[in-house]
């Protein structure tokens, strides 16, 4: 196992970062921009900035193969960005909010988009080629607070939401004229527009953070700000769930998770580093930290000479600096995404968080 | 009309995107147990002495912790409180770590666990529960607790500061079974104690 692959582009927190299919460019937000950095050799340098919002960015998605930007941001706005010889061109889209636009993700089938809001919907996005616009359906009810966080389930019809009201719901994001009929899953059959499949709340009720669909799509896996893991098996449409597994750890909450396999899942939040949860219907375990703990700083704090000691006892009055984490995040990590190889076998994924850096890691 | 004084009006009840109109209930998980009052808390109360008395403090502080009033009403809370206040203090100091780690072993030990941080934080939050620990004796606690100093503040009244030591001693040794988690599902959990 290589170590980690750490890019610190900035000091300032990034959002949220996605990268192209390619590998070869990665999307930051930043305050109120996105800065596209390109790779060249080990690093990745500035290539390009979208302009537009006027508020704080609060995520990004590249699909991954029309290549087409979506951001969303606090001045309740999203904008689909296309390549043009003349740079980057951006498409307003109508959400239709009144309050921020928290989070936003491509559907598989790269038609629609979903946008997360603090005005209690989600407001499903799609191409209407007459008007040559991008507009939006909402997903209203039982949401009865912020969305936190979107997820889509791998046939596009599925949408999995996260709120501040602590509820994880699924929801039938169904356009017609869009999307195909959906094969019939354990979360219904006839799914019309806004179709409730399940909504679920644990015991201890923090609220949503992460959310996402195993890559099967039948199960559901949520984290919570009671510093625990969700993960449900419904057992069909109208039913309660056949087991909804909850794991409480002892560290801070995690903000973002992915899926490795469906015994797998990697997790990473408040803590500044990522950790490895197994499991299965039966019960889940925290199978650890994906970090290994042969970091650089542990290296070298270790062969101390006592002048050096003395030294910074003198100085600091302490022997040790401790001004560092011993982790490779230096703050709280913001998002997990798969970097390569398929949800269903992840062979590298990427973090980004408030420290300004992102990291690609090696399972 | 004249008569309203429209400036302590609280606008914000007619808002009904207002968070004071929020429904606090949806946040309560279906499985809760039945609501309760005092006088069954008293009677539970009476059973968790009883098995302290013979001994068995493991059996007591689990059952109290089980049995505890997530849907009872304020009344029934407060005399929990003071039933689980009586059992922490019952329980020598040596004998904390052990007793948390055989707790927490257990199936379902991790809400245990929680359930428990809820009590050590409510019980500092009620200045150490005047009420119904008073004629307990402290003497399972001693000077051995390690926070010397907060015993030797004593706050105001006498048993008071010795009701703290013994929960910030729990805490501390509860905090190293279940690491700051536990702390954030006080905050987060809606299943008050």
């Amino acid at each position: 196992m290589s170590g980690p692959e750490v890019h610190h582009l900035f000091h300032h927190p990034i959002a949220d970062h996605s990268f192209s299919a390619d590998r070869q460019t990665l999307a930051v937000a930043r305050d109120n921009n996105v800065e596209l950095y390109h790779r060249s050799g080990p690093k990745f340098v500035l290539k390009d900035e979208l302009k537009g919002h006027d508020k704080t960015v609060t995520g990004v998605d590249i699909a991954p193969n029309s290549g087409m930007i979506v951001t969303c941001s606090q001045d309740r706005n999203a904008y689909v960005w296309e390549p043009s010889p003349t740079g980057w061109k951006p498409t307003l889209v109508l959400l239709r909010i009144n309050r921020a636009a928290t989070f936003v993700r491509w559907s598989p089938s790269e038609k629609k988009f979903a946008v997360g809001s603090g005005a209690r919907v989600i407001a499903v996005c799609y191409f209407e080629e007459e008007n040559d616009w991008w507009v939006s359906k909402h997903l209203k009810k039982p949401i009865r607070s912020t969305i936190t966080t979107v997820a889509w389930h791998p046939n596009s019809v599925l949408l999995a939401a996260g709120s501040t009201d602590s509820h994880a719901r699924v929801f039938s994001g169904f356009i017609k004229g869009i999307d195909a009929r959906p094969e019939p899953s354990v979360w219904g059959e006839r799914l019309p527009f806004n179709t409730v499949c399940g909504e679920y709340l644990n015991d201890s009720a923090g609220w949503v953070h992460a959310i996402s669909f195993s890559p099967s799509g039948d199960a559901l896996a949520f984290a919570a700000h009671d510093s625990s893991i969700t993960v449900v098996y419904p057992s069909g449409p109208e039913q309660p769930p056949r087991a909804m597994v909850n794991i409480s750890v002892q560290t801070l909450p995690f903000t973002s998770l992915i899926w490795n396999g469906e015994a797998e899942i990697i997790a990473a939040g408040y803590d500044c580093e990522a950790f490895r949860f197994r499991g299965g219907e039966n019960g889940w375990d925290l199978a650890g930290s994906i970090e290994t703990k042969h970091r650089p700083g542990l290296a070298s704090a270790r062969e101390e000479s006592a002048l050096h000691m003395f030294r910074q006892m003198d100085l600091k009055g302490k022997v040790k600096d401790d001004t560092q984490l011993n982790t490779t995040h230096q703050n709280t990590i913001n998002t997990v995404r798969v970097y390569e190889g398929s949800a269903g076998a992840v062979s590298k994924f990427s973090t980004s968080g408030v420290d300004g850096r992102v990291v690609v890691w090696t399972l | 009309m004249a008569n309203i004084n429209w400036r302590t009006l609280n606008v914000d009840a007619y808002d009904p995107d207002s968070e004071v109109n929020f429904p606090l209930t949806t946040l309560l998980p279906a499985n809760l147990p039945a609501p309760s009052n005092a006088a069954e808390s008293a009677q539970i109360g009476q059973q968790v002495r009883q098995l302290l008395r013979a001994g068995d403090s493991l059996g007591a502080l689990q059952s109290a912790l089980e049995t505890a009033p997530l849907a009872g009403d304020e009344a029934a809370k407060q005399v929990h409180l003071a039933t689980v206040l009586e059992v922490l203090q019952g329980i020598r100091h040596s004998e904390v770590s052990r007793i948390l780690s055989e707790l927490l072993k257990q199936p379902g030990g991790t809400a245990l666990g929680d359930t428990l941080m809820k009590y050590l934080y409510k019980g500092m939050a009620s200045g150490a529960g005047g009420s119904g620990s008073k004629g307990l004796s402290p003497q399972a606690t001693g000077a051995s607790t390690g926070f010397s100093q907060i015993q030797g503040r004593n706050f105001g009244e006498g048993s008071g500061g010795q009701v703290m030591s013994v929960l910030l001693s729990w805490h501390e040794k509860l905090t190293e079974v279940v690491g700051v988690g536990g702390i954030v599902r006080v905050m987060s959990d809606r299943r008050t104690v």
